[in-house]
């Protein structure tokens, strides 16, 4: 079974990221990306995420939001989470402001193993128990280890 | 007894599918306008928008054909001309069928055979 727990490092959890767009949420999250990955280019990954954001919103509602995109810069499918300090309007479909953004970004050929990953983390989102535990916890270590309890 | 599921991808088909069912000796049958679960997701489910060009070329709806088969011998008959008339159901994108066991039935239109 694909989980996020050996997709999401502690380092590529961001929390209580001060950012005042999503742009800005998006660099960060890139970054902490780089920072455990190899990502040849941040910049041109920005663009790939945008665009898919372009098609609509990945908003899925009570403040989570699941930008993501295949790029052929990375080799594997691999994630990054944030916590915003402040609520951000990401053109939600419920009209709620996003707190959690969860970021997924894999290969053009991992179709299948990103989807899964993709429908997972919208099936834990979609528990308030969770959404809660995960707003509450104190350290990134703990926020990872609230989503492998779930899996 | 079974009952025989056929998702039909192809629609245009299905004048014909429905005649090879009378055709092997299928009495009854119950037509459901159905989805594809990618189709549903990629247009649907915002989230998932972004999978649209996997389902390029593909079907955005279906028909599942719900029948009770009586015996063996109907269900191979129908198989036999139903497999290459959708143009072989080993290929993807045209159609899944399959057959779970059925212990109990009433209702079924009643077999009427010239001898």
């Amino acid at each position: 079974m694909v989980g996020i727990g050996n997709r999401l490092n502690s380092q590529c959890v961001l929390l209580d990221l001060e950012a005042a767009d999503k742009g800005e949420v998006l660099r960060a999250m890139i970054g902490a990306l780089g920072s455990v990955h190899e990502v040849e280019d941040q910049e041109s990954l920005l663009k790939e995420i945008l665009a898919r954001e372009d098609i609509s919103s990945t908003c899925i509602g009570e403040g989570c939001a699941i930008p993501h995109t295949q790029s052929a810069q990375l080799e594997r499918s691999v994630m990054a989470a944030a916590r915003l300090a402040s609520p951000l309007d990401m053109d939600s479909p419920d009209g709620e402001p996003v707190s959690l953004v969860f970021l997924l970004a894999g290969p053009p050929r991992g179709a299948a193993t990103h989807l899964k990953l993709l429908s997972r983390t919208a099936r834990f989102l979609h528990k308030p128990e969770l959404r809660k535990a995960l707003l509450d916890a104190e350290t990134p270590e703990a926020f990872l280890e609230i989503l492998e309890q779930q899996e | 007894m079974k009952l025989l599921v056929f998702v039909l991808n192809n629609e245009e088909f299905l004048e014909e599918a429905l005649e090879a069912y009378v055709e092997a000796g299928v009495t009854g049958a119950t037509i459901l306008d159905s989805e594809g679960m990618g189709r549903f997701l990629a247009y649907e489910v915002p989230l998932f928008a972004g999978f649209k060009e996997f389902m390029k070329g593909n079907k955005p709806y279906n028909k599942t054909i719900l029948s009770v088969i009586r015996d063996e011998s109907t269900l191979e008959r129908l198989k036999g001309i139903i497999d290459p008339l959708i143009g072989g159901l080993d290929n993807p994108g045209t159609g899944i069928m399959f057959t779970v066991p059925v212990d109990w039935v009433a209702g079924l239109v009643p077999e009427e055979e010239e001898v």
